[in-house]
């Protein structure tokens, strides 16, 4: 009774929190049958699943549970206020044990143990909830007749508090009994749920159903009902009953009606075809139109309620799309837009590391992903690669077996008596045998014995690997471009004589020398025809011819402008001869100054007169030019006028100690500037700015100082025999040409041996020469060839002077073997002059 | 498969013109087949019948048509898709050796004036002959080598020309031409060094030397002129020397070249165009004696001849080629045309004095040619017969090409232009 009561109190409570309406707990109860109806539409479709549906009603219970400790608190709220309204103060002790206890008991663990207590006092208890049943029965009835209202309930559950709280002393029993009820309850409620379907139940049949209903809501204890479990039924196929009731009791079978039953029953019951049996009480349940309607929509695979609306249109609470006001009302932490240290921290650490090389950025590692494959075999050419042994040495590679070392050679393979001899005579000396075995010839492989000398060939073999010292041969790869030097193109070195332009013709013999006039208008040439000719340079016309009567051998003109001046040396003889062109008033100037020889007032020490005299032209030659005659004792080979214009020196190389002759035109007085002969003297040079002095030997150049009478320098040309030196209008660079096809490039600053040696010519060079403004030098030698360079001198000292061979031109024609005697640039444009033993003066321009 | 093009053929010799109707032709034509087009256009235009065929030159991109009209328009880069406007023009005349006047020695110096050629020889003599080539005067004066010669006046009664020479003087004559007597009138000193060459100002009263003392001298040109005498002490002295002709002081020098000038042109009354072997040329002012501009090569030149018909210069220079400078223009290259045929030094230059592209040249490789500007590859004709180096050419009177060589010969060629 009191467990009853306080359902219902329950009930009630919840609601009336919820404001309870009739027509609102028609609804519930309408929702409760499909919850049953679900329940059984499922129980019967799958029979299999059963299990799932019995956790599932675990679940549930276990969730009633909780609502039942919620519940009891609920009741506890309502206790207090009753016993305020009771009058029995004298019960709140039992009562708090009384709660005490029901907290022990609702543990599941504990459950069986009180149960088993309470089944002790059993009998006792029995008794009275069968006085409860009755007590049930009535208040039902009494609700029945009562139009439910607030007042009665409280009513109600005033009288009912007292008794729960003297009942609950077991819980364990409410909960029993509890079942129990429901299980009647709710074959009532299934059949008052069709009649209130059919027949339309006034409202307080509504209210009744609605208590069932609510009597049976926890699923466990509707469900369970009978209490065998989720087993096969067809498991008591074979006996009159079903399975046990909560009390142990035996829930019998149904009647089983026979075919005519049923057969009837189908005729006759219009609600046959939403009759179902439930098979775990054997009972009819006629399904509602609700039920079928559930059924139905469930067939045909939509949502079982009715009223919910699966069209209806989506909210979408939380969105991908960032909003402005985000759905959380909490504000962002500030942490969330500050930046993070300890990240900050991370990435600093993941920089430096890809910095390092230590971690590499992902597409660098997506590489080293690919696969690797590796040369399992490498080939015969390639150096294999050890991990361990660096830079190993292969051993040598053994020669292939040929046929010989076949078992079966051709027959000419096989020794014959002769080679057999020879291999056996080499018996002491082994390495010397062609072949270290005797081809054997075997008519099968079968018959191929074991080698007999195997185990000592592989000794020998190791032994050579052993002992042989293996080096690495180091081969240098060196191509022969790299060597040379890098040179400027000649094509930017331009200006410079590229082709000839003009040929002199008129000499009828070898032309030794020529020289031209300062301005570049005139050139002089003297040859071995005993003449000296004029000739104009930019149209080859032979002004003048002069008969020297000897061979001339160097002609040179006086760079004094304010002379017209041709210093010639013929045979013994050096002739200053007035070319008669240029300047007219220089001319005659020269010839006023030359005139009359002035007075010799200091005397001629007797080395110097039996060297030199001078003379003055006779009448018969005068008009040919020639001015003053110096006699030399011996054959004059060379005439070199200083810059100035006064003095000249002339080389005579047989001349011992006085090959040397410096003569002084203004006083028409000779020296000796050397007492000692140094070897045979080639050449001479004056220094074009200093007072150096340039002597040629046939291995040396020595330097001497005019002013201070010294040695100053001595060039090692190592060669053997000088031909000639020019020098650069700076003063500082030599150029030496020797019979020994050489040229040499002295650096007067830098060193005494040559600062570079040019081998150009194929045969003596005989004659060199420096451009007196572009940076042009020249040779000409035996071999035809006059070879023009460019030879830059840098005002930097510390830079040394740039020479780039750039032309070669041959156009000299043979006579004698001897090429090209003498080599002269055109002073203001960059020509060249070239003398040859072919009669002819060429120009290239 | 033959590539056609479309030409258009113009012309601006009126009497010649044809219909401006493009016409279609292969792309290997040459001047030969246009020249046959032509001439067969112009024959159907004449309705007598009584057509004389010509030679046509034709120009396409301001170039002579030598090669065949593809290549032409590849050299020049011109797509061949486009029309090609063909100018063509008379074809320039042969022109055909005269004669051969023999001196004794090397010809260095000619010009030609109505009918009278007068000659410069290495030998230190004038000659004066008749365009005929016949030797009319052999005048000795000078004591080195003539290298320059210029007309200055010239009527049927008296004629001036004055010649300068390596003996440093320039001399003024005056030649009487029914009395067929010369004089020596007036005696030019001032040059340090041999002279090279001798300008005549267009008002004929002036007239400029230079020479290998660098200096450019302006003398006066007018024979009865003496203003300028007894300015200088000397030239009295030296007039004594000379006899009858009187000496004669240069009224400006001009100073500037560094090397010899080899070459001066008056090109107006004050202005003188100089060519130099120190790789220049320049243009000289009178009036204010100075340089106007310069124009630097890169080799030396040994002569200019500055037309008055376009404006333009050539020059010979120390190679084998002829250049062509325009004085004006200050924009782009200076050498507008490079004209390379020769094998050796071209020494002289001359325009032609009617037509405006003409020009002739003379070589040390014995040949004179007739070159077209607008046909720089090759010349229009070579004049040989030289025997040795050309040294001097003139083309003064239109029907006239003279040279003088070192073959002692002057070479006469009939240019036989109408016009």
């Amino acid at each position: 009774m009191a467990a009853v009561g306080t359902g219902k109190k329950r009930k009630f409570i919840v609601s009336g929190r919820n404001e309870y309406v009739p027509d609102a707990s028609e609804e519930l109860v309408d929702t409760r049958h499909a919850y049953q109806d679900e329940y059984f539409l499922t129980s019967i479709t799958n029979d299999d699943d059963s299990s799932d549906e019995d956790d599932e009603e675990l679940d549930e219970s276990g969730k009633n549970d909780d609502d039942g400790d919620d519940e009891v608190v609920f009741e506890d709220d309502d206790g207090e206020e009753s016993g305020s309204e009771d009058s029995g103060a004298s019960s709140l002790g039992d009562e708090i044990t009384g709660d005490a206890d029901y907290d022990s008991g609702s543990d599941y663990s504990e459950y069986g143990s009180e149960e088993t207590e309470h089944e002790e006092e059993g009998e006792v208890e029995e008794e009275e909830e069968e006085e409860e049943e009755a007590e049930e029965r009535k208040n039902d009835e009494s609700s029945k007749g009562i139009k439910v209202s607030d007042k009665s309930e409280e009513k109600e559950s005033a009288q009912s508090k007292p008794l729960f709280k003297l009942k609950q002393t077991t819980s364990s029993k409410i909960n029993k009994s509890s079942t129990k009820l429901s299980s009647t309850i709710l074959r009532n409620g299934n059949k008052k749920n069709v009649m209130n379907e059919l027949a339309q139940a006034d409202e307080n049949r509504t209210i009744q159903q609605a208590d069932d209903e609510y009597k049976s809501d926890t699923s466990d204890e509707e469900d369970i009902r009978n209490t065998v479990g989720n087993i096969p039924m067809n498991w008591y196929d074979d006996y009159k009953h079903l399975g046990y009731d909560w009390d142990g009791k035996k829930v019998m079978k149904p009647l089983k009606e026979d075919e005519l039953d049923s057969f009837l029953k189908r005729m006759e019951d219009p609600n046959f075809w939403r009759t179902v049996r439930d098979p775990q009480t054997g009972q009819d349940v006629v399904l509602s139109d609700a039920d079928v309607d559930i059924i139905q929509r469930l067939q045909a695979q939509k949502i079982p309620d009715a009223n919910f609306d699966d069209a209806a249109p989506w909210v979408e609470w939380f969105t991908s799309e960032v909003m402005q006001t985000p759905i959380v009302r909490v504000p962002d932490h500030k942490r969330s837009f500050l930046p993070s240290r300890i990240e900050a921290r991370k990435v600093a650490k993941m920089v430096h590391a890809i910095k390092m090389g230590w971690m590499k950025p992902q597409e660098e590692k997506k590489k080293s992903y690919e696969p690797k494959f590796f040369m399992l075999w490498q080939t015969d050419e390639g150096v294999e690669h050890m991990r361990r042994i660096q830079n190993h040495i292969p051993a040598p590679k053994r020669h292939l077996p040929g046929h010989a070392e076949s078992y079966n050679p051709p027959p000419e393979y096989l020794f014959d008596k002769r080679e057999l001899k020879e291999w056996n005579k080499l018996r002491t000396t082994p390495w010397k045998r062609k072949l270290h075995f005797i081809p054997q010839k075997y008519n099968s492989l079968r018959a191929v014995p074991a080698y007999d000398r195997f185990v000592n060939e592989r000794f020998q073999r190791c032994l050579d690997l052993y002992l042989c010292p293996r080096a690495r041969k180091m081969r240098l790869t060196i191509q022969p471009e790299d060597l040379l030097p890098q040179l400027p193109n000649p094509k930017d070195l331009q200006p410079f004589p590229t082709v000839m332009s003009m040929v002199y013709e008129g000499h009828t013999d070898m032309v030794r020398s020529i020289t031209v006039e300062s301005k570049g208008q005139y050139m002089v040439s003297g040859s071995d025809d005993l003449t000296v000719k004029v000739w104009e340079i930019s149209t080859g016309r032979c002004l003048r011819t002069i008969p020297v009567g000897g061979v001339v051998r160097s002609v040179s003109w006086c760079p004094n402008q304010a002379l017209a001046l041709i210093a010639v040396a013929a045979d013994r003889k050096v002739l200053l001869v007035n070319p008669g062109v240029g300047d007219h008033l220089v001319c005659s100037k020269t010839d006023v100054l030359l005139e009359e020889a002035p007075e010799q007032d200091v005397v001629v020490s007797e080395r110097v007169k039996t060297a030199v005299q001078w003379e003055q032209a006779s009448e018969d030659v005068w008009k040919n030019g020639i001015r003053v005659i110096i006699n030399h004792f011996k054959e004059v080979k060379q005439v070199a006028w200083h810059g100035r214009g006064d003095y000249f020196a002339t080389v005579m190389p047989e001349g011992q100690n006085r090959s040397v002759i410096i003569h002084q035109l203004s006083k028409r007085r000779s020296q000796v500037p050397f007492s000692k002969s140094k070897g045979l003297v080639q050449c001479v040079l004056f220094h074009p700015i200093r007072p150096f002095f340039f002597v040629a030997t046939q291995k040396h150049v020595r330097v001497y100082d005019l002013a201070k009478q010294e040695l100053v320098k001595k060039l090692h040309s190592n060669s053997k025999w000088i031909s000639s030196i020019a020098i650069h209008p700076g003063g500082d660079n030599l150029l030496v040409g020797t019979y020994d096809r050489k040229m040499l490039w002295f650096d007067l600053d830098l060193s005494t041996k040559p600062y570079q040696t040019l081998r150009l010519h194929g045969t003596a060079v005989r004659g060199v020469a420096y451009h007196k403004q572009y940076p042009l030098f020249a040779s000409g030698s035996d071999d035809r060839s006059l070879i023009i360079c460019h030879g830059m001198v840098y005002n930097d000292l510390l830079q040394n002077p740039l020479i780039v061979p750039l032309k070669r031109l041959s156009n000299h024609e043979p006579y004698n073997d001897f090429g090209i005697f003498d080599v002269i640039f055109h002073p203001t444009q960059p020509w060249v002059f070239s003398s040859g033993a072919d009669k002819t003066i060429r120009l290239y321009t | 498969m033959a590539v056609q093009l479309q030409v258009r053929f113009i012309t601006k010799q009126r009497k010649y013109a044809v219909p401006n109707t493009p016409f279609t032709v292969p792309s290997s034509v040459g001047s030969n087949e246009l020249n046959s087009l032509i001439n067969e256009l112009l024959k159907g235009n004449d309705p007598e019948k009584c057509y004389r065929e010509i030679d046509f030159d034709f120009l396409v991109y301001g170039e002579v048509l030598r090669v065949p009209l593809s290549d032409h328009l590849e050299e020049h880069s011109i797509s061949s898709e486009v029309t090609v406007d063909v100018e063509y023009f008379e074809r320039v005349p042969a022109p055909e050796p005269h004669d051969c006047l023999l001196h004794d020695d090397w010809v260095s110096a000619v010009q030609v004036r109505d009918g009278w050629i007068l000659s410069g020889c290495y030998d230190n003599t004038l000659h004066l002959w008749t365009a005929k080539g016949k030797h009319q005067l052999t005048i000795p004066g000078h004591t080195g080598p003539v290298k320059a010669v210029a007309w200055v006046t010239h009527d049927d009664m008296l004629a001036t020309f004055v010649s300068a020479s390596h003996d440093q003087t320039a001399m003024l004559w005056e030649w009487n031409v029914s009395t067929n007597a010369v004089e020596c009138i007036h005696v030019c000193r001032g040059h340090e060094r041999g002279l090279e060459c001798a300008g005549v100002s267009p008002c004929q009263s002036r007239m400029a030397t230079g020479g290998w003392d660098t200096h450019l001298k302006i003398w006066s040109a007018d024979i009865h002129e003496k203003s300028n005498e007894g300015r200088e002490s000397v030239s009295k002295r030296l007039k004594t020397e000379h006899g009858m002709s009187q000496v004669r002081t240069p009224l400006m020098t001009l100073k500037g070249h560094k090397e010899a000038i080899s070459a001066v042109q008056w090109t107006d009354t004050s202005e003188i165009c100089t060519a130099s072997w120190d790789h220049t040329l320049r243009l000289w002012d009178t009036v204010i004696g100075g340089i106007k501009s310069e124009i630097v090569g890169n080799k030396s030149f040994f002569d200019a001849s500055w037309s008055p018909l376009s404006g333009m210069l050539i020059t010979a220079s120390a190679d084998k080629h002829i250049r062509l400078y325009d004085p004006r223009s200050n924009e782009g290259s200076l050498v507008k045309s490079t004209f390379t045929s020769h094998t050796q030094w071209v020494q002289s230059v001359r325009w032609s004095t009617i037509e405006d592209h003409l020009f002739i040249s003379g070589s040390y490789d014995q040949q004179v040619k007739l070159w077209d500007s607008r046909s720089p590859k090759a010349p229009l004709f070579d004049l040989t017969g030289h025997d040795g180096k050309v040294l001097c050419c003139d083309w003064s009177k239109p029907e006239l090409i003279v040279s003088g060589g070192s073959d002692n010969t002057l070479r006469i060629f009939h240019s036989n232009q109408h016009k």
